[in-house]
């Protein structure tokens, strides 16, 4: 685990730098001591415990005693025979393990290590200089530099020790470089580099979609999660532009959480599990400006996310995404649709449609023509228009709204739709999308 | 002679009317045994099943008996396939007949029932992942599982039998865990505990196990919750001397994850002092030094301790860390870790993973 050199350091070197990485350690659940809970479970039959003739005296357990450490103190490895409480085969006691491999390194983390200057020789080492940078394809950023006060001396058998800690803030390749300046045994000016390198990585892709619904503007962000850990989210947050006020939608606590014993210690963590689990949050967004009439085109901000993870012990990752736009939203001109059709509809036998088209520009639109397009297939079952085949609409003021009859005749019996019912600005020459399909029933007589 | 028309009594299963003449005893020194295991001497405990298992007149019962101590001996000394090989060997599920007291009337009269030891079923779960199949020990524990809670239900006779069960159904459920954690199933952790805390919502250990997970996972708010009700549940002036330390280990996390070391040491040291055995509070303690830039005192503990209290400390974690410190500390570490591993090899229980020091 702990660094090996790279880059050349002579056999003749009185000082080595031994590195090993600090991330936080983790809880060890000890699953391969194999430990019971009772001796009696190894030798009794499991249905008849409470036989008398079973010799219980001998197989009396005095661990559960107070005086049960000293009893068994001398020379007993008890404990990894059997358990006190048949809670104990969680095996976790709360021993701490140190990281056992370097492990990977993403962005957003802080790369921490204990850097070690070791003499193994027979020889004191003196005026030790020694640096410590981080270099990557950008720049170099300096750890450690005892250049204005070197080190006096580093005893044979001796070692000097730092801890370095550095926030990553750029992906791929990066090279810790140890370097020491000494004078060694000879009262020779020696110079040892060491290399270490490592890789980061993007721990995260967010990918967003904007969406309105009627007149509400919703943002959908999905974390995936491309680390080897589980991540732990413990703030996510967006951060609206200017102009927007955000509030996160989340679904209700789940109800089978009523158990009043465990209510309240139960929080469901947010946990993206590692190598490509997803998480989704959904934003509901509004406007800060009056009227409401924003329209949002792609070149609108909507925001950002600032993401912060926890993994073992809580250690920290920190992100923030891109800027966030906005995709337009369809604000048409004018609104068409069904107020009533009639609940009973008879073959053969006029019934009236009332429509109502409503002009939701600041504009007088019109005069119109309502008609229906014939269908694509011809077999299309499909209600016509009985009487005069386009309807003629005067024009119709801003904001204003205008009822339309139709006088329609279904052909056919059974399941039959109104289909493209279509409405023509005549004065800008413009059609507009027809009417979605609305079903209807056509009785006998 | 006795009258014609007097009818022989049928064997009652209710043991109370009828209570059993056979003994169910052992075919072997059952305390020279436990003192064996106890100490961690399965090799030597090998032998001895072997030796009663040559007795040609082993009654059924007698025989799982040695059954399930031959395999438990193998598995500790980690001779996987023979332990599974063994308990193979019955050629029948644990639920045939042929396990059953009631098959053989004459030999154990009046007496019904399962006579496998719990043990033995235990270990059938286990054995598959310690041999490459970790899904196949998840059935059969979550198998076992299902079986210990249609037990539960069917105890309706004897209390202490209820008891048992319920007993062995924890057990099973905390196996599981331990088994998930392992493999970093965190959600699946969480639900276990908290079907655990619903039976025993005030058990300070599992509260604390709780706040283990939630540390692991990194929910610090949810582990402060869970530590905070481990303190409630005793007043300070009240509390045993293990929960105390227990206590005060937990809030020696809380440091480690604020990084004030300097505080965590303080808290380990006084856990120290109450009880110089407690081994947790001395490995996590070395660990704190180390964070703290103090490499050859966190060696020091870790050394001091396995010299003190080697049944306690010697311990596959522990070690580990000292191996890691060592690493770190010395460029020839091979030397040092080879002389840590002949104490070892000298010292140690035979169930021992000397894997661990990384030789």
């Amino acid at each position: 685990m702990s660094g090996q050199p790279q880059g050349g350091s002579p056999p003749q070197h009185s000082l080595a730098f031994r590195v090993m990485r600090l991330c936080r350690p983790s809880f060890q659940a000890e699953d391969a001591v194999f430990r019971l809970l009772d001796p009696l479970d190894l030798l009794a039959p499991e249905d008849l415990l409470d036989d008398p003739t079973l010799p219980l005296d001998l197989l009396f357990d005095d661990a559960a005693g107070p005086d049960a450490r000293v009893a068994n103190s001398d020379f007993t490895f008890r404990d990894r025979f059997q358990i006190r409480s048949p809670v104990d085969a969680m095996s976790l006691s709360g021993l701490l393990v140190l990281p056992q491999s370097f492990g990977n390194i993403y962005l957003g983390e802080t790369f921490s290590s204990y850097i070690s200057v070791n003499n193994s020789s027979k020889f004191e080492a003196r005026d030790v200089i020694i640096k410590a940078e981080i270099q990557t394809e950008r720049q170099r950023i300096l750890l450690l530099d005892t250049s204005k006060s070197p080190v006096e001396s580093i005893r044979s058998g001796g070692r000097y020790d730092f801890i370095v800690e550095h926030d990553v803030k750029e992906l791929g390749p990066h090279t810790l470089v140890c370097t020491a300046l000494y004078n060694d045994g000879d009262s020779e000016r020696k110079y040892l580099p060491q290399f270490f390198k490592f890789v980061v990585s993007n721990p995260l892709s967010v990918k967003t979609k904007v969406r309105t619904v009627k007149d509400n503007t919703l943002l959908e962000a999905c974390i995936e999660n491309h680390t080897k850990s589980n991540l732990y989210m413990d703030q996510v947050e967006f951060e609206p532009a200017q102009q927007w006020i955000a509030t996160r939608l989340e679904v209700d606590e789940h109800t089978s959480e009523t158990n009043s014993k465990t209510r309240g210690l139960f929080k469901p963590p947010i946990l993206v599990t590692a190598g490509g689990g997803i998480y989704n949050y959904l934003y509901l967004l509004k406007s800060t400006v009056e009227s409401g009439r924003v329209r949002v085109d792609s070149s609108s901000i909507l925001g950002k996310f600032q993401i912060t993870w926890r993994t073992n012990l809580g250690e920290p990752g920190r992100l923030q995404t891109q800027q966030i736009y906005g995709t337009p939203i369809v604000h048409k001109d004018i609104d068409l649709h069904i107020l009533d059709v009639p609940p009973i509809i008879v073959l053969e036998r006029p019934f009236l449609v009332h429509l109502s088209l409503k002009n939701q520009t600041e504009r007088t639109l019109g005069p119109f023509e309502i008609f229906t397009s014939p269908g694509i297939s011809s077999e299309e079952k499909v209600a016509m228009v009985n009487g005069i085949q386009k309807l003629v609409l005067p024009p119709v003021e801003a904001f204003d709204s205008n009822i339309i009859e139709l006088n329609m005749i279904a052909p056919r019996l059974g399941v039959q739709k109104i289909s493209g019912v279509t409405v023509f600005d005549v004065r800008e020459k413009k059609v507009y999308d027809p009417l979605p399909d609305v079903e209807i029933f056509v009785d006998r007589a | 002679m006795a009258g014609e028309g007097e009818t022989q009594t049928a064997a009652v299963s209710d043991p109370l009317l009828s209570p059993p003449t056979s003994s169910l005893g052992f075919p072997f020194d059952v305390p020279s045994l436990l003192s064996l295991s106890r100490r961690g001497q399965w090799r030597a405990l090998l032998d001895a099943v072997a030796d009663a298992r040559r007795d040609s007149h082993l009654l059924p019962h007698q025989h799982l008996a040695c059954l399930a101590l031959s395999s438990l001996a193998l598995s500790k000394l980690r001779r996987f396939s023979d332990a599974a090989a063994e308990i193979d060997a019955l050629d029948a599920s644990f639920d045939s007949p042929r396990f059953r007291f009631e098959t053989y009337p004459a030999a154990y009269p009046g007496r019904s029932g399962s006579m496998i030891p719990f043990a033995l079923r235990f270990l059938h779960a286990d054995l598959p992942q310690r041999l490459g199949s970790r899904s196949v020990t998840l059935d059969r524990l979550y198998a076992l599982l299902d079986l210990v809670q249609y037990k539960i239900q069917e105890e309706t006779v004897a209390a202490p039998a209820a008891d048992r069960w319920r007993r062995r159904e924890a057990f099973v459920m905390a196996t599981l865990c331990c088994n998930h954690f392992a493999h970093r199933e965190f959600e699946v952790v969480l639900a276990l505990i908290r079907q655990l805390l619903e039976r025993d919502p005030s058990d300070p250990l599992l509260l604390s196990r709780l706040g283990y997970v939630q540390l692991q996972i990194g929910d610090l708010t949810g582990a402060k919750a869970s530590f905070a009700r481990v303190e409630s549940l005793h007043p300070e002036g009240e509390r045993t001397v293990e929960l105390e330390n227990l206590v005060g280990r937990n809030r020696a996390l809380e440091f480690i994850v604020a990084k004030d070391y300097t505080a965590a040491v303080r808290e380990y040291e006084e856990c120290i002092e109450r009880d110089p055995a407690d081994v947790v509070a001395l490995n996590n303690k070395a660990l704190c030094l180390l964070y703290s830039r103090d490499l050859s005192d966190s060696i020091k503990v870790l050394e001091g301790a396995l010299e003190r209290v080697p049944t306690g400390a010697l311990n596959e974690t522990l070690v580990m860390n000292l191996c890691s410190m060592y690493e770190l500390a010395y460029v020839n570490h091979g030397d040092v870790k080879k002389s840590l591993s002949n104490w070892i090899a000298q010292v140690a229980p035979d169930d021992f993973d000397p894997s661990c020091t990384r030789i």
